[in-house]
């Protein structure tokens, strides 16, 4: 029997590939990190037992990382670094670095569990050392223990600034502001959906009780809306600004930090799921997810796609999805086994929650106001408001695509992971036109999965 | 308490934990400035911190536009803060 080959080892690959191997299906686990766990269980070197502080829930991945490690049938690559990808008459073909050289897999399926990474919006000054993803601030606590500043203002929307803003306080920081863009209001759910996801609620008040601890309030309607630099160079303060509804600014006011931490929820990683030709949407958030089946099944037959990918919606959900997919790649391999109705029941509820979480903290355009002709927008080709909108008003673009062309806005290295998205809506507001599906699709049409070194090549060849 | 392994960022001794990415590592040192950019010589540091954004590029052991984010600290690891794109 062919291997179930499975790429990222967080909550929905970890669920993917006992879900397999229990349904008899040997298994291919590859993960470019070097521990198990993705972002959302993201752990250091240091015993794990000792890591609890700073998760929700670190005993059910545990469950599921040792679990992993103990089955026979599942093999696991850390490190492994998938470069390039594509699809062939019903072959894939993987190209990845591992252990210092590089392997090629092919398979006829896939489960595809990259997850996401933290959604950002320019600003100014958002380009000084200091000013951070939220994602990037928790990754250097949980993964290395290290604390990114002293004095840490929280920023953005969305429930994942809770955890941040906690995890801040119990590494010994201190949060000086944090800072939810929406109103306070919009965090009521539908009590229905609420009472189904009890364990959510839990977990909201785990963090907030810890950030009460910290004797830090959070504040609702606020934005940081820009950074200014101190004589070294480094961040010195932030512009706090209270915001209406639709994001515009009301009022302002300057904070001192020495981090800020500012992310507006996430971005799906579909750089993989699109190489190989999977066919991709715009999800309600307005951001690209992968399509899948009830299955879990992408576009083409025998990928399968699960968690963050398909669409932002928590860790309960990824592992609800990622136990589907494990199953219905290990059918799909020939094992005899069927997708229960309960596990169905299981994501749909998930779903719900996911879906609700996601209206409440909508990315108004008003943010667009926030900027100035001299800020950076692509971070990695160094191009500013002014540049892309000389390449509208003067070279004549008509759309995003053109005016990256134009600029190389979204053309660096990252391949426009950060700016995309954010260039779309840029774009489109100078042109008084909305995005379309399409528009914002081809934001993340990426050739290469991870730029590397011709040398790497050379040598392998 | 695991013992510290040592390298060098622009020929200044550091210590890092085992396990530590060399972002990690030179943001404990309170050293935030990686990197300059090409065309404007601007300042950069760790952004993302999981290896989306490539900011945090550095020089490592020769080897130009290593992400300090996710490259794990080896003793004796030579680290150059990266001006422009170090072709």
């Amino acid at each position: 029997m062919h291997n179930v080959v499975i790429v990222g080892a967080g909550p929905a690959g970890l669920s993917a590939a006992l879900a397999a191997a229990a349904a008899g299906a040997p298994v291919l686990l590859l993960d470019s990190n070097q521990r198990l766990g993705g972002q959302y269980w993201r752990n250091s070197s240091e015993p794990i037992e000792s890591q609890k502080d700073q998760h929700f829930d670190l005993d059910t991945g545990m469950l599921l990382m040792n679990a992993v490690k103990a089955r026979k049938e599942i093999s696991v690559w850390n490190g492994a670094q998938i470069w390039s990808a594509s699809h062939k008459d019903g072959v894939n073909t993987l190209r990845v670095l591992h252990q210092g050289g590089e392997k090629i897999i092919n398979t006829a399926n896939l489960v595809l569990c990259t997850g996401a990474y933290d959604r950002t919006l320019p600003f100014p000054g958002w380009d000084i050392p200091g000013v951070m993803t939220p994602g990037g601030v928790q990754s250097l606590i949980k993964g290395h223990g290290v604390l990114a500043g002293n004095k840490v203002v929280v920023a953005g929307s969305g429930p994942f600034l809770l955890p941040v803003a906690a995890g801040i306080i119990k590494a010994g920081g201190q949060v000086v502001e944090l800072l939810e863009a929406n109103k306070s209001k919009r965090w009521l759910l539908s009590p229905l959906t609420l009472l189904e996801n009890i364990t959510k609620l839990k977990e909201a008040f785990y963090y907030i009780k810890t950030i009460s601890q910290g004797k830090v309030r959070a504040r609702f309607g606020v934005a940081v809306i820009a950074a200014h630099k101190g004589v070294d160079g480094k961040l010195e303060s932030v512009d706090v600004a209270t915001i209406k509804r639709n994001f515009k600014v009301k009022k302002t006011r300057n904070v001192k930090c020495d981090v800020a931490a500012i992310g507006w929820g996430f971005t799906a990683d579909t750089s993989l799921a699109g190489a190989l030709g999977c066919k991709l949407k715009v999800a309600r958030d307005k951001g690209v997810v992968a399509e899948a089946d009830s299955n879990q099944q992408s576009s083409i037959p025998g990928i399968f796609v699960a968690g963050e990918l398909t669409g932002i919606g928590g860790a309960e959900l990824s592992m609800a999805e990622g136990v589907i997919a494990g199953i219905s790649a290990a059918k799909f391999v020939g094992c005899k086994v069927e997708i229960s109705r309960a596990h169905k029941k299981r994501r749909a509820k998930k779903q719900r929650f996911a879906d609700a979480l996601i209206r409440s903290y909508p990315v108004k355009s008003g943010w667009l106001t926030w900027l100035k002709n001299e800020t950076t927008v692509c971070r990695c080709e160094e191009v500013s408001v002014g540049n892309l909108k000389y390449a509208i008003e003067e070279l004549g673009a008509t759309d995003s695509r053109t005016a990256k062309l134009f600029t190389r806005c979204g053309m660096g290295l990252c391949q426009g992971r950060v700016c995309g998205r954010s260039v779309v809506d840029l774009v489109a507001a100078e042109l008084n036109i909305s995005p379309t599906d399409t528009d914002r699709i081809s934001a993340v049409n990426r050739p290469i999965i991870s730029p590397i070194p011709l040398g790497v090549l050379a040598a392998g060849e | 308490m695991q013992s510290n392994i040592e390298f060098t960022f622009d020929g200044q001794k550091m210590l890092a934990l085992p396990g530590q990415s060399v972002g990690a590592a030179l943001l404990a040192a309170n050293q935030r400035t990686l990197r300059t950019t090409r065309f404007n010589e601007n300042e950069r540091g760790v952004f993302c911190g999981i290896g989306i954004c490539f900011d945090c590029l550095v020089v490592i052991n020769g080897v130009g536009n290593q992400r300090a984010c996710l490259i794990e600290v080896t003793a004796g690891m030579n680290v150059q803060t990266q001006v422009g794109s170090h072709a």
